[in-house]
């Protein structure tokens, strides 16, 4: 912790500044309410976004983790529609044969109710006429043909009045959607008057369009073999990706750079923090001219007659090698510049005590540097374990997850399960009980991390030592 | 410096560990401006035609000049709500003594590890709620949110260091601690608030997945999601072409990072991705 | 914003002939199309024509109407379908959107899409020229909710030079097409002939078949190739032992070496190119395919280069081709006086000799009958040869709000059986519980 503020300090603070500040001032219990005004308002703009950007989206993903949320059920709500398919879910799932039959059943009987309504809704009066005096008490059983008579009336009804009419003398419910419970079993009940309760409550629940609760999604993603695979790629990736770049290969740029003169150690990180500064789009597309069959790599290894192919995707293992490349070498920047900048922090007179041949340098190594760095080491691992855990930009970009899913990290496939449905229907829901557990891994990891880097301390005493 | 004259090894081994990124920030440069024959990636002809972009738009796109000032609004603005929050909130939580204060700063920590991605339906569903769904003010302020917990902590660190007496000094001449902390304490941080800035701004000008999502709007449409959506579009590969877009994209991340290297290397080092 | 300005200064308007309209009135009407190139720009632009029709109209009734469209094209469907549900969610969708018709089931079910049939005279001119099975493919429950905009096949390629290469005579070749449809050509041939091509150096390896780069409906047919069916009765079916068949025969076509197996994710661009100028032996794509291999890719002769066919039988099944027909569909608005608009911008874009401009154009297939009499549809030899050949044999993916799930899953599982991360018998053991997981009674599995 103590490491990633040092190395900011370094840059930024006025020397002596540091020192001033040693004795945490008796005096603020003597400004303790102005203080405590002023400090409310100041933090209201973090609150704010806080509360706004937050808790308000972590609290939604719980709740949504529990439903059926999806493109078709929509987020806000939803409303009763007699489909053919919640009349199938009735017979099939309740056998309620009879019931589905008679409330899906397209009927339309022309009856003096139904030419009184009309003459409520204002209908034009002639219309009402000729419907009275030419077609009392017909029945028709298709929608279409009902209305094809509709049209031909002498009065020739535009498209919506004729809508509005059939409405009226529709007789079953196929296909009507209403927007409460209430209104739904009304006209249920002007089908079929003896409605049992039971009977209510399957046709709600079968024609509901909305999201319902459900922890289906938890015991989905226990059952589904989908997730161990995710996950284990997950762990794969993150371990990987830590160990070979943000850990190990940060620490040989920073040892070698601490090795040669200032001057060529200066461009070196200059080169290997483009990745860092990069926007991902570009970043990306860059490694896949570099991998891709008409790419660099591949244009260059026909010379060898090694056959073009796309490297990035070629197999799992190259793919792997890529998306752990691509990631790593962003994320080896940051791991670079801490642990450089703990190494300048080690005293001058312990190397010097050193002659510095070849065989003796890595003794330094050993002996000097890597038992200073154990703390920015760990920072650096807690730190990134979560960043990896979910990073996405890049992977997305590179491999999307391919091929065959064996790149499908979890922060991956929860945008993929929530955000990306080849056929329309995204899955609120499902993507949401993903990302809770994301978010519950988060909270813990951090929670150990606060603990191990002695969280108390550095809020008691907010001075900076290294 | 230990080991002088034995360092063309060091060199040597970060050389060519470094040739990757450096060819390909090369032809990065290269290929927008030259012609190669097909299968080689030996320059045989210069030329200006893969910038036509810069003034010929593409017909159902958004000009590349709305689209860049897109761009400078979205970054410049969640930077300045960056400052802003981060200014405010970490001199609270380095010096006043808020309730509360140490779990706030403990909460910040954490908010670290929610990252937009995984709750980005929720978010989408609070700014519709707000009614910014598809504006750039809407993904300002989500992206000046999920930078916020970072710049909270470079500002303490940056507050941290300011010497009580200047503020006790304030105190003394009869000054509240607002005045204190804005004419006083706020110029001593200028450094932090100079390299913050920095910070948040590149951070903006790169964000690709929130304004994909969040504001897909053509007349709100960023520098990378248009270059997201070009490369995407299969009917007209051009790599020469994303080059040039690309190049003309990062070209003021490049100039800035030249310039104030050593400040955004610092604070880079903290930065939040992986 | 647009809208409540609207609201706010547009009397009610109606709208079949009858009706009249405010003295003046201005009205933006907004329309997106996903997943289109280049040359489908008439998805959005028939809209406009239609605009001019229904203003001049409006002017002969001796009425002021400006109808202002916005366009706007999606290339990718992916990105598409993500912008238009939360635009939906934050009630700002536009008013028309050109998508798959597979998305009427779930669209329909949240209420974000109503049916046209409110709005438009089914009955009257012209969509009453419209193919009635492609009515059906644009209806959801018995409802007709869109417009279809253009319909398709998808056919099997041969590159003739290399057929010829490996045997064929060019009498083999005309009747290819014939062997194909009648059973006698198989998917089993396919592979014989690609791994022909290979083993003779006459294409590289992993180019003797070449399939689509990623997901599409096209994988649909190969599971109804060996004998699978999609829905029954309203119900998903999972036919387990068509589906491995299915997926067996990618995997199969990677071990003789003819497909590659890192094949899916081959950047669109580059497999464009390759099929347009000749390395690939055997394909699969679509109608449109030959706008683009012409247009595009600068593909001289296309019929003296390349033959095509319905997608050859597979064990268990019947040769097949499959028609995704875009639909012109109206989403719910707090405005209904802009709903029926909209509506009667779609009736009139689905005239055929506007329609005509798009088929031929971008190379798909008609909608209505009447598009035969026009000479530039009549005249175009790929409309007519494939509409002839492929059409009367096209099924259709089913309009089912769970749909979407079966095909993330079935997808997946081709995915991993062709890259070797499953076996074909573990992939749809794993699809098997995956759909019982998710979609419990809604699919039938046998």
């Amino acid at each position: 912790m103590s490491a990633s503020r040092d190395i900011v300090e370094a840059a930024a603070v006025p020397a002596g500044a540091a020192a001033a500040s040693a004795h945490p001032p008796r005096w603020r219990a003597g400004w303790l309410n102005s203080s405590r005004g002023l400090g409310l308002i100041l933090l209201m703009p973090a609150l704010v976004l806080v509360v706004l950007f937050f808790l308000m989206p972590v609290v939604l993903t719980g709740v949504f983790a529990f439903t059926n949320m999806s493109t078709a059920t929509g987020i806000s709500g939803g409303t009763y529609q007699v489909t053919p398919g919640a009349l199938r879910e009735l017979a099939d799932r309740h056998g309620m044969d009879e019931l589905a039959e008679k409330l899906g059943q397209p009927s339309f009987v022309v009856d003096e109710q139904g030419l009184k309504a009309l003459e409520e809704m204002g209908i034009e009066p002639a219309i009402i006429a000729d419907l009275r005096e030419g077609h009392l008490g017909e029945t028709h059983a298709s929608r279409r043909e009902f209305e094809r008579m509709l049209r031909d009336l002498p009065e020739r009804p535009d498209t919506r009045t004729v809508k509005r009419i059939s409405g009226e003398f529709s007789r079953s419910l196929a296909n009507s959607r209403f927007s409460s419970r209430e209104s739904l079993l009304a006209a249920a009940e002007g089908v079929d008057p003896e409605l049992t309760e039971e009977e209510k409550t399957a046709l709600v629940q079968a024609t509901y369009t909305g999201w319902v609760w459900t922890a289906d999604n938890f015991r989905r993603m226990a059952s589904s073999r989908d997730t161990v695979r995710i996950l284990l790629n997950t762990i794969f990736f993150v371990a990987t990706t830590l160990i070979i770049f943000n850990t190990a290969f940060a620490m040989l740029l920073a040892i070698t750079t601490h090795y040669i003169p200032e001057r060529p150690a200066g461009i070196f990180r200059i080169i290997w923090f483009l990745p860092r500064i990069s926007p991902a789009v570009i970043y990306v597309l860059l490694w896949k001219w570099f991998a891709w069959d008409t790419g660099f790599l591949s244009a260059f290894l026909d010379n060898f007659g090694i056959r073009p192919r796309n490297w990035m995707l070629d197999t799992a293992a190259n793919a792997w090698f890529f998306v752990i490349v691509i990631n790593g070498f962003v994320g080896a920047s940051m791991g670079m510049v801490i642990f450089s900048s703990a190494i300048k922090a080690i005293p001058e007179s312990l190397f010097h005590a050193a002659s510095v041949d070849g065989a003796y340098r890595w003794q330094q190594v050993r002996h000097i540097i890597l038992p200073q760095l154990k703390w920015p080491i760990l920072f650096v691992t807690c730190y990134q374990t979560l960043s990896l855990l979910t990073s996405i930009e890049q992977t997305l970009l590179a491999t999307d997850g391919g091929p065959g899913g064996a790149t499908e990290i979890w922060s991956l496939a929860i945008y993929h399960t929530a955000l990306n449905n080849y056929a329309g229907n995204l899955q609120y829901g499902y993507g949401a009980a993903m990302a809770l557990v994301l978010v519950v891994i988060g909270i813990v990891l951090s929670l150990i991390y606060l603990r191990v880097f002695n969280y108390r301390a550095l809020v008691a005493k907010p001075r900076i030592e290294l | 410096m230990t080991g002088h004259l034995k360092s063309w090894p060091f060199v040597l081994a970060l050389s060519i560990i470094s040739a990757p990124i450096v060819l390909m920030y090369s032809y990065l440069f290269i290929d927008t401006i030259t012609n190669s024959p097909p299968g080689s990636f030996i320059p045989h002809e210069f030329t200006l035609e893969h910038w036509r972009f810069l003034w010929e738009t593409r017909p159902g796109k958004p000009s590349i000049w709305r689209v860049t000032l897109n761009s400078f609004l979205f970054a410049s603005s969640s930077c300045l709500v960056v400052l802003v929050v981060s200014s405010t909130a970490g001199y609270v939580l380095s010096r006043l003594n808020v309730p509360g204060r140490a779990f706030f700063l403990a909460g910040v920590m954490v908010l670290h590890a929610f990252p937009a991605v995984t709750l980005i339906v929720a978010i989408f569903l609070v700014l519709q709620m707000v009614g910014l769904y598809n504006s750039l003010i809407g993904v300002i302020l989500v992206k000046a949110a999920i930078d916020m917990p970072l710049g909270i902590w470079i500002m303490k660190g940056f507050y941290d260091t300011v010497p009580w007496e200047i503020e006790m000094a304030g105190i003394a001449d009869g000054a509240s601690r607002f005045t204190v902390w804005r004419k006083l304490v706020l110029p001593q941080v200028k450094p932090g608030l100079f390299a913050l800035g920095l910070f948040a701004f590149l951070l903006g000008w790169s964000e690709f997945i929130l304004p994909q999502v969040l504001a897909p709007g053509g007349d709100v449409q960023v520098l990378s999601v248009y270059l997201a959506g070009l490369i995407a579009d299969d009917n007209n590969f051009d790599m020469a072409m994303f080059k040039s877009v690309g190049l003309f994209y990062i070209a003021p991340v490049l100039i800035l990072f030249l310039f104030f290297q050593k400040y955004l290397m610092n604070i880079y080092g903290g930065g939040t991705k992986g | 914003m647009t809208k409540h300005l609207l609201r706010s200064t547009v009397a009610a308007v109606a709208l079949a002939s009858s009706a009249t309209y405010a003295l003046a009135e201005d009205v933006t009407i907004r329309v997106w199309a996903g997943g289109s190139s280049p040359n489908d720009v008439y998805r959005v632009d028939a809209i406009d024509i239609a605009a001019d029709l229904l203003e001049r109209e409006a002017a002969v009734r001796g009425e002021e109407l400006n109808i202002t469209v916005e366009k706007k094209v999606d290339n990718t469907w992916d990105d598409f379908k993500q912008a238009v549900t939360l635009a939906a969610e934050a009630g700002n969708v536009p008013h028309i959107l050109v998508t798959g018709h597979e998305d009427i089931g779930p669209w329909s079910q949240s209420g974000l899409i109503v049916p046209i049939e409110d709005y438009v005279n089914l009955d009257a001119w012209p969509i009453n020229d419209i193919y009635e099975n492609l009515l059906e493919v644009a209806s959801y429950g018995g409802v007709v909710y869109g417009l279809p905009q253009d319909a398709e096949a998808r056919p099997f390629f041969f590159w003739k030079e290399y057929m010829r290469k490996i045997g064929y005579t060019d009498a083999d070749l005309d009747g290819l097409a014939d062997k194909v449809q009648s059973g006698e050509y198989t998917l089993a041939n396919v592979l014989e002939d690609a791994k022909k091509m290979v083993d003779q150096g006459v294409v590289p390896a992993g180019y003797g078949f070449y399939p689509r780069p990623n997901n599409g409906p096209d994988y649909w047919q190969f599971y109804t190739s060996f004998g699978g069916v999609m829905e029954e009765d309203g119900k998903l079916v999972l036919d387990k032992a068509a589906m491995q068949r299915f997926y067996q025969f990618f995997v199969d076509a990677v071990a003789a070496g003819v497909t590659r197996k890192n094949h899916i994710g081959t950047p669109n661009d580059q497999w464009w190119a390759e099929v347009a100028s000749g390395k690939a032996g055997i394909w699969h794509g679509g109608t449109w395919h030959y706008a683009r291999y012409t247009n595009q890719e600068g593909l001289k002769d296309f019929f003296g280069s390349i033959s095509f066919s319905l997608i050859p039988a597979g064990e268990g099944g019947k040769a097949n081709t499959l028609t995704h027909p875009l639909v012109y569909v109206l989403t719910k608005q707090d405005n209904e006086d802009e709903v029926a608009i909209a509506a009667e911008l779609v009736k009139i874009a689905s005239e055929p000799r506007i329609n005509t401009l798009h088929a031929i154009k971008s190379a798909h297939l008609g909608i209505t009958k009447q598009q035969s009499n026009i000479d530039l549809y009549s005249n175009d030899r790929w409309a007519r040869e494939a509409t002839e050949r492929l059409l009367p044999h096209a099924n259709a993916m089913p309009n089912n709000a769970e749909f979407g799930t079966y095909w993330n899953a079935m997808w997946a599982g081709l995915e991993a059986s062709w890259t070797g991360q499953k076996t074909p018998e573990q992939a749809v053991q794993d699809l098997e519980a995956e759909l019982k997981n998710s979609l419990g009674e809604g699919i039938v599995i046998r």
